[in-house]
């Protein structure tokens, strides 16, 4: 007869995100009712099993999650990655990770939390067929300046360089970059050079030959020649060695490398899109990015505003993730509601694009009318305004700078709440109160 | 850091070098971690270090000889088949190195307990003074005997 569930795991079935643990030795020991669901493999068939035969994601044949993870210290959020199923098919997933720890802060064992996102591909793909480019929401002048450089550069096989905050959607020009180009119908690679420890990055991106270090077993072609004839990018471009800088200079230079561990040149044509959320001129001061490296990439410059300097896009973004999330989570739900749009386009946005997608989603998964309400926004948003001095404490601390406001608009009330954000009915009581 | 879960990690990854240096670092301060021991014995026959390979082998068989011969090469994902294939069909007579006879000698009590004897029989002939690799063939052998005589 099968244990009984604890309440712990009854908790853990309950939730939408696939989940499994693993212990120290990589078994998975949990996996719940929503991985299930997205990998097609019953629990009784993986617990026990190695995770990396069960969770075959892409990273896992290059470096598994948790391990970079026991390697770096830092846990890995909202990772994109494709995951191959029981079928055989693959699913887009994305992914965090982290790692359990005992009491004295030794790793026990790890937990991967993931979600499918096939269906919200495929809602992307619906929503971007109407208004939007290749998925990029930006009606905005600069947005529509960078729309019409990627349709001008489309002939070209020039490299590009795509700076911005994290979150801005650098990954997606990209995107839009490779679909327009006369490579489209070719590989197109994506390296994400933060994710793998120095001395593994070159091995990634030019291969290595059996023998060059103590994990390299066999013959192993690196993502250049994975791309050859189509296009590579380059992720955080900013994070990789200066010594695999060097190597790179020299497949945009000549068209050639080596693998690690051997001598004999490899000639490839790959187009080479790369990008970085870290400001440039610092990254060439500190010496993280080499300067020549940076003018043969910097061909053509594409830089993508932060969400907060294209405010004009917020609303249309708002639509378009309500649109998708409320498909995704089968709700019905039209709009948002004025205050709560307002807040979000007062909002400065640390996490650009990306950290409004999350807002929403989690703000649709909440909603219980056609209208998303007010109080349905994140509380650490709503407390970035709450935290802002209410008209009422204005009253209460600060009656000389009420006065002084007052002087400065020569009494003229209506400015005077406009610049408080009040009502003139909330000002007129605030007067009064100052008079008791 | 290190960890024990990082040396099982490059130990899955076959990367015997960082997972060794790992399992050194959690048995220095966890010296009954019989789990990162027998692991750290593969790790060290494949990085050359044949004699420290020895020195733990020696204290877990004489500690446990089950611990290593219970292995269950899939559901461990032990090494041990793919290492001895490695070195191809060896037999314990031919005229090869101390180490490299010691090393298969080890490996096989992993996956295979006749053949990790014949060798160190083999070592013991050619080494008679050599003690400790008698006392690890006795254990072994008797351990064989025991086990045929229950199943018989």
């Amino acid at each position: 007869m099968p244990e009984p569930k604890s309440s712990r795991d009854e908790i853990l079935d309950s939730i939408g995100e696939g989940l499994l643990t693993v212990d120290k030795n990589f078994k998975i020991n949990f996996f719940n009712r929503a991985a299930e669901e997205i990998t097609g493999y019953k629990r009784e068939e993986v617990l026990n099993q190695f995770c990396k035969y069960v969770f075959k994601c892409e990273l896992c044949e290059s470096k598994c999650p948790i391990g970079l993870i026991l390697e770096s210290g830092n846990p890995l959020y909202d990772f994109r990655s494709n995951i191959e199923i029981k079928d055989g098919s693959r699913k887009p997933i994305k992914l965090n990770a982290a790692i359990l720890k005992n009491e004295s802060d030794q790793p026990i064992g790890g937990v991967i939390s993931f979600r499918d996102l096939s269906e919200i591909e495929s809602i992307k793909k619906d929503v971007s067929s109407a208004g939007s480019y290749f998925g990029i929401i930006g009606h905005g002048k600069a947005m529509q300046d960078i729309f019409r450089l990627v349709q001008e550069i489309a002939d070209s096989d020039a490299p590009a360089l795509i700076q911005g905050e994290s979150g801005t959607g650098k990954e997606m020009i990209a995107n839009a970059i490779q679909v327009t180009s006369k490579r489209k119908d070719k590989n197109f690679v994506k390296v994400n050079c933060a994710v793998f420890p120095e001395t593994l990055l070159a091995s990634e991106l030019f291969g290595h030959v059996k023998g060059a270090f103590t994990d390299a077993v066999k013959d192993r072609p690196g993502r250049f020649e994975i791309a050859n004839e189509g296009t590579i990018f380059l992720d955080e471009i900013a994070e990789m060695p200066l010594q695999t800088q060097v190597q790179l200079l020299r497949v945009l230079q000549e068209g050639t490398f080596e693998r690690i561990g051997e001598s004999i040149p490899r000639v490839v044509d790959v187009r080479v899109l790369a990008a970085t959320n870290l400001k440039i001129n610092d990254a060439l001061k500190n010496g993280k990015l080499r300067e020549d490296l940076y003018y043969r990439l910097n061909v053509i410059p594409i830089v993508i505003p932060p969400l907060r300097e294209r405010t004009e896009d917020i609303p249309h973004l708002v639509n378009s993730f309500i649109k998708e999330y409320s498909k995704l989570y089968n709700k019905v739900i039209n709009d948002i509601d004025d205050r709560a749009l307002e807040i979000l386009m007062n909002y400065d946005w640390p996490g650009n694009v990306r950290e409004l997608e999350n807002v929403i989603e989690y703000m649709v998964v909440r909603a219980k009318n056609e209208s998303i309400q007010l109080e349905k926004l994140p509380a650490s948003i709503k407390s970035t305004f709450e935290t802002r001095k209410p008209a009422e404490e204005f009253k209460r601390e600060s009656p000389s700078e009420l006065l002084q406001l007052l002087k400065k608009h020569k009494w003229n009330k209506t400015k005077v709440a406009e610049e408080l954000g009040i009502g003139r009915t909330t000002l007129w009581r605030m007067l009064k109160n100052l008079e008791k | 850091m290190y960890s024990e879960m990082l040396g099982n990690k490059y130990f899955l990854a076959r990367n015997y070098e960082d997972a060794a240096v790992n399992f050194q670092h959690t048995i220095n301060s966890d010296p009954v971690n019989k789990s990162a021991r027998k692991k750290l014995i593969i790790c060290y026959t494949q990085i050359g270090q044949i004699q420290k390979a020895f020195e733990s082998f020696y204290q877990l068989v004489k500690e446990d000889l089950n611990f290593i011969i219970e292995t269950d090469p899939v559901a461990d994902d032990c090494p041990c088949v793919e290492l001895t294939d490695k070195y191809g069909n060896i037999l314990p007579y031919e005229n090869e190195s101390y180490d490299l006879k010691l090393m298969l000698a080890m490996l096989w009590l992993y996956c295979n307990a006749e053949k990790s004897l014949e060798f160190f029989k083999r070592i013991l002939i050619e080494n008679p003074n050599d003690n400790r690799i008698g006392e690890v063939a006795n254990i072994i052998e008797t351990k064989i005997r025991l086990t045929n005589k229950l199943t018989h």
